[in-house]
């Protein structure tokens, strides 16, 4: 029972995604939508049902592998058509359809002005199929489905309005990074069929351990091989550059899927190998490292940034760094529990970031906005509840779940002492560019588009402008206009950022020291065979971890307060001060710049002598061909011969020669 | 001396006889007016008899003319799958210009002399059946290339492909007489005898080269690189259901006799051609991908990004084994589907707006005929091998037979070609779902969203030549031709197989691997 109710799960988007898809000339707008929200409580809705049934069996028996045919059987190779549903899955599949059923409905008063409306559900119905064939894949060659299928509906959804040039680019360059991580997921699945002989989880996480010894390079390989996948999908250093680009796309989009659920499958991949990883302890610190190094960078650059929804992007990456290294120093449902408490107040930022862009209509830069706080206060305050979780204030969500990271690594000593004192650093880093957000643009005199609000009651309409490039746009095709929604007057919006300001204030019960621990319980079956199952802090330790925690959190606060409220001069003068270092983070480590050095230029490189040798060579004989043709047929045969047949027979001439030389040497 | 003639196995040779039979009638039919406009109909006719013949002897595994052919297995899967994609072609033709301007009746014989050829060289175990099927399968393509008499480059790239197809036909038979000299005989099971009871014949430097050259031959047929240049300038400028019918059939034919000489006659030698086969499948991923970046024709496009597929099939025949066999007949029977597909909607937008495929044409079309863009895209998905698609089982198949076989290192060659294709499949995709339609000024000129995704693949646009000019006039265009069954039926029923196939794919591995049966005495 509890397999169907997961295949129901993947069955509502995906027939939501294709109604919605085909019908788009015969429905009204309106319609469209409730389709879209339909099917994703529907699938919520399925997912309790499936919880439910999972929690009814005993614990040791508490997974389903289910497959509805066998997708290809092909020489040794048995591939089903398979789900895989544990107590890791099962959470997965709730985060993912809970939070998008709220923005979905978010997104129906919020892209009500849309002139693709119909495209923009039918695009983000079939994420939430993709991202949910990620997470419920009952082997490796379905998670590349999935991983490929995520893919694909991010980058429509980046580029949602074409008519954008930013738009359209960063969505090339999310897929292009993308890319990449697929081939290490690839490549990690050949390598894992080679050495195990099948591809399905059961199999391989009981076979691993049997095949190979501890650190063997074959596993170490085909864990970093994973990591290259995780990284660059969760947007982890070096392949984090498309994250902060990919804001070009709708807010919903970027709250959905660049925040809570697809960046995060990277995390949700190394838990779910933890098997393989755990084998490979040096896979396992590189994971950590990685998110380390990403977590204190991205907070850097945080700092530094004034667009509104890019300060939220790299505080993403910040906080994806410490799942990363949650997952990588074995603090498993940690890992997973800061995974959710995030999607709920990184959901809400952004939701509360939407609002207030389209207020200053379409303007992001933080230093334009003042005011909003007597302007909105519905989403003032939520924006607050947001920040307040980000950063870890006492009581809220992210006090529990990102501390009981920082904890762990504290627990297991020896470098990973480093990794907390790192960790802390961040946590510092983040309560301030938090904050940061709060001090500037909610206090003080309203800038001119929050007094308009306050005054007419609806938003300014001004000229929509691409927040990049400040260029005019036009309103015709896929472009919001200025009908804009703020969530002070559209109920769905509302309704949404209500319940998710909820969660992110209580969802911190679910783990709190000593009291109960009600996420590692519900994960334990799944990690059961991890060695680090059973070491977790005292609750002594746990909570002076906690103390320390709120305490960093509140000094971070009082920084904020200190250097925006109190002595706003000081930022300009630090900024003075410290020019290069300014410099440095503004311009994001010059992290584009070194893709473009290493990548971009060395692959447009290649185009272009690609281009040149294949397409001169080609068309320039071509059209001398057709040149000679038109004089006559004699003529034609000798201008084709001199303008490529002969370059052609050349080459062919060479291959016949190192095909002839090769079997020459072999005779020998 | 006396002369016995070979006992003749009339069923067995039943697909060979009705195909002769069409042709025939197909010649007479072009004397005649009141006949010639039913050609279609006749070839159709021909071709439905022809596949019949063939599923009749579904399970024939026999010798026929003294062992000069073989009908088993792989000829019959073969067979099936070029007299489809002739009958696509046929289809496809009705109306086009080539075919009424050389004579309806006479297109159509030539296109079935060329069908012959193929069905012949998918029968042939012998080197006289395959050098003359090989030819009876180029001489009328040469010709139909060329049948578009009103536009140069049809004339040119018949022309083009007859002077490169020769080189090719030359550099076979120099090869097949090394062969022939080194083990004595024509037959492939008396070659793979002669040249393992020869003493140090299997290492012989006359062997080798003779392989080398046989293989450069019919890599020249199935245009793997280094020996694919014509590929797309004779794809671009032959006319589009002859260049839909040289993509997909001549692959069938040509991989059908590339595994049984190979994998039968020089199946003693297969330690020392693996490597260069594994070398050209290597390179003709990495050419055709790449090469395939810079396009801004569809039709050009489709070809580099064949060579990349024939490397990927190429792959299948390196293992020498029948996994591997499987795989690719796969493969081939999915890139057909792709391949019709693709064609079928490109000779419509042609036919409605004169002679361009160029890829920013396809602008808007998802919005306004999704009846066409939906078969393109999944054509494009299906080729670029992204689930749940045909195209992503066949790879699937083709990297667990390579990595079954340790040749690892071809199967991550795989992935990432299959990566890189992405830039330019997903590029045409864009264009059709995500960008508003052709001549819309409020686009600006210097970052249209095909801009931004050329710029993005490293093309400079700027620098591409303007698409070659249609002719602005022309007596052949036909707007209703989205409407036309005989052009959207081959596009969507394409389409429906790589989806399904790609949904349940047991049926056509099933049919894969009952070719591959045929070679289980020769290969593990």
């Amino acid at each position: 029972m509890t397999a169907t109710w997961a295949w129901l799960v993947l069955l509502f988007p995906l027939l939501g995604s294709l109604t919605i898809g085909l019908t788009f000339k015969a429905l009204p707008d309106r319609t469209a939508g409730l389709i879209g929200v339909a099917a994703i409580v529907a699938a919520f809705v399925c997912g309790v049902l499936a919880l439910i049934g999972l929690q009814g069996e005993p614990s040791e028996s508490r997974h389903v592998a289910s497959s509805l045919w066998e997708y290809a059987n092909v020489g040794g190779l048995k591939i089903d058509l398979g789900i895989y549903v544990d107590p890791l899955s099962i959470f997965m599949v709730l985060v993912v359809t809970g939070v998008s059923s709220l923005i979905h409905i978010y997104s129906y008063s919020y892209m009500k002005s849309d002139q693709g409306y119909h495209r923009f559900f039918s695009y983000l119905n079939f994420f939430v199929f993709s991202m949910l064939v990620l997470v419920l894949a009952g082997n490796f060659v379905m998670l590349i489905v999935g991983w490929a299928l995520v893919g694909f509906a991010s980058y429509a959804l980046i580029s949602y309005w074409y008519r954008r040039n930013t738009a359209t680019k960063a969505g090339m360059k999310a897929f292009v990074i993308n890319v990449i991580g697929d081939i290490g997921l690839y490549i990690a699945a050949i390598l894992i069929f080679k050495n195990l002989g099948s591809v399905d989880y059961g199999t391989v996480f009981e076979k691993a351990p049997e095949v190979f010894s501890t650190n063997q390079w074959e596993i170490v390989a085909i864990c970093l091989c994973l990591l290259v996948g995780a990284f660059a999908k969760s947007a982890q250093m070096p392949f984090h550059t498309w994250l902060a680009d990919a804001m070009e796309g709708p807010t919903p989009v970027s709250s959905l899927i660049h925040a809570a659920t697809m960046v995060t499958a990277g995390v949700y991949l190394i838990a779910r190998c933890h098997t393989l990883f755990e084998l490979a302890p040096t896979a396992a610190d590189v994971a950590a490292f990685v998110g380390l190094a990403t977590l204190l960078i991205a907070g850097t650059i945080a700092l530094a940034v004034t667009d509104l929804k890019r300060i939220i992007a790299y505080s993403t990456m910040s906080q994806i760094g410490y799942m990363f290294v949650g997952v990588g120093i074995g603090a498993y449902s940690a890992g997973m529990f800061h995974l959710m408490t995030h999607a709920f107040f990184k959901a809400l930022l952004f939701m509360a970031a939407g609002s207030i862009i389209s207020a200053m209509a379409n303007m992001q830069d933080i230093d334009k906005m003042k005011g909003f706080r007597k302007a909105m206060p519905f989403t003032a305050a939520t924006l607050i509840i947001g920040a307040l979780a980000l950063s870890g204030f006492p009581g809220m969500s992210g006090w529990f779940s990102k501390d009981e990271i920082i904890d762990f690594a504290h627990f297991r000593r020896g470098m990973y002492d480093w990794m907390w004192v790192g960790m802390l650093i961040g946590a510092l880093m983040t309560a301030i560019y938090s904050f940061r957000i709060i001090f500037r643009i909610l206090p003080g005199p309203a800038c001119e588009e929050a007094q308009y609000l306050i005054d007419k009651g609806h938003v300014i309409h001004g000229e929509p402008k691409n927040p990049a490039t400040n260029e005019v746009e036009d309103t015709e095709v896929g472009y919001p206009g200025e009908e804009h929604h703020i969530a002070e007057q559209a109920g769905g919006m509302k309704f949404a950022m209500a319940i998710l300001a909820f969660l992110s204030i209580v969802a911190g019960v679910l783990q709190i020291p000593g009291v109960d621990e009600v996420v590692t319980k519900f994960l334990e079956p799944t990690f059961e065979n991890s060695v680090f199952a059973h070491m977790h802090p005292s609750t002594g330790e746990a909570w002076l971890g906690l103390t320390e925690g709120g305490l960093i959190s509140i000094a971070g606060i009082a920084i904020a307060w200190l250097l925006y409220i109190k002595r706003p001069d000081l930022p300009g003068k630090f900024r003075q001060r410290f020019s290069a270092i300014h410099t440095l983070c503004v311009n994001k480590w010059y992290g584009d710049e070194l893709v473009d050095f290493l990548v971009t230029n060395p692959v447009k490189a290649v185009g272009r002598f690609c281009n040149r040798v294949f397409e001169r060579f080609a068309i320039d004989g071509a059209t001398a061909g057709v040149a000679g043709l038109t004089r006559s047929a004699g003529a034609a045969v000798r201008d084709i011969q001199s303008g490529m047949l002969r370059g052609y027979a050349l080459l062919m001439l060479f291959g016949i020669l190192a095909i002839a030389v090769y079997f020459l040497i072999r005779s020998l | 001396m006396s002369f016995d003639a070979p006992t003749m196995d009339y069923a067995g040779l039943s697909p060979i006889i009705a195909l002769t039979t069409g042709l025939v009638v197909l010649v007479l039919a072009a004397v005649f007016d009141r006949i010639k406009r039913f050609g279609p109909a006749l070839a159709l006719l021909a071709y439905a008899v022809t596949a019949g013949c063939l599923i009749w002897q579904w399970d024939a595994d026999v010798d026929l003319v003294s062992g000069a052919l073989r009908l088993d297995g792989l000829a019959v899967v073969l067979s099936l799958l070029a007299v489809v994609s002739a009958a696509v072609a046929v289809l496809l033709a009705i109306g086009d210009p080539s075919e009424t301007q050389a004579g309806r009746s006479d297109w159509l014989a030539l296109l079935t002399g060329s069908l012959l050829g193929m069905v012949i060289l998918t029968q042939a175990t012998s080197m006289l059946t395959f050098f003359v099927g090989l030819e009876l399968l180029s001489i009328p393509l040469y010709a139909l290339c060329g049948t578009n008499l009103r536009r140069r480059e049809s004339l040119e790239s018949g022309l083009k492909y007859l002077i490169v197809g020769s080189v090719g036909s030359a550099t076979l038979l120099y090869g097949l007489a090394m062969i022939y000299g080194a083990s004595g005989a024509t037959g492939f099971q008396e070659i793979a005898d002669g040249l393992q009871a020869g003493d140090g014949m299997l290492t012989d430097s006359l062997t080798l080269v003779g392989v080398g050259m046989v293989a450069v031959g019919l890599a020249f047929k199935i245009s793997i690189a280094p020996f694919h240049q014509w590929t797309p300038d004779v794809y671009q400028g032959a006319p589009t259901p002859v260049t839909a019918f040289m993509a997909v059939a001549t692959k069938a034919a040509g991989f059908a006799i590339f595994i049984r000489f190979f994998l039968v006659a020089l199946g003693p030698l297969v330690d020392q051609w693996d490597v260069m086969l594994a070398a050209l499948a290597a390179l003709s991923i990495v050419v055709g991908n790449v090469g395939a970046l810079a396009q801004t024709s569809l039709k050009r496009m489709l070809g580099y990004s064949g060579v990349a597929q024939a490397g990927y099939m190429l792959a299948g025949i390196v293992t020498a084994t029948q996994a591997g066999v499987d795989a690719l007949v796969f493969y081939l029977a999915a890139y057909v589907a792709m391949n019709v597909a693709a064609f079928a909607v490109v000779v419509i937008r042609e036919r409605q707006s004169g002679f361009s495929d160029d890829i920013s044409t396809l602008r808007g079309l998802g919005r306004e005929k999704p009846l066409l863009a939906w078969p393109l895209t999944i054509a494009m998905l299906a080729l670029a091998g992204l689930p749940p698609t045909a195209g992503f089982i066949g790879k699937l198949y083709l990297i667990q037979a390579l990595v079954d076989d340790d040749w690892t290192w071809l199967a991550v060659m795989i992935a990432i070609g299959t990566m890189i294709s992405l830039g330019y499949y997903l590029r045409v995709v864009a264009a059709l779902w995500m960008s508003p339609a052709e001549g819309d000024e409020a686009v600006p000129a210097d970052g249209t969203p095909s801009d931004a995704a050329a710029a993005a693949a490293g093309i400079d646009t700027a620098s591409l030549p303007p698409q070659i000019a249609g002719a602005q006039a022309d007596p052949f265009a036909d707007p209703q031709a989205d409407r036309r069954w005989y052009l959207l039926a081959p596009a969507i029923i394409a389409m429906a197989a790589a989806l399904f196939f790609g949904i349940i794919p047991q049926p056509l591995v099933d049919f894969a691997q009952h070719a591959g049966d045929a070679l289980s005495v020769w290969i593990s």
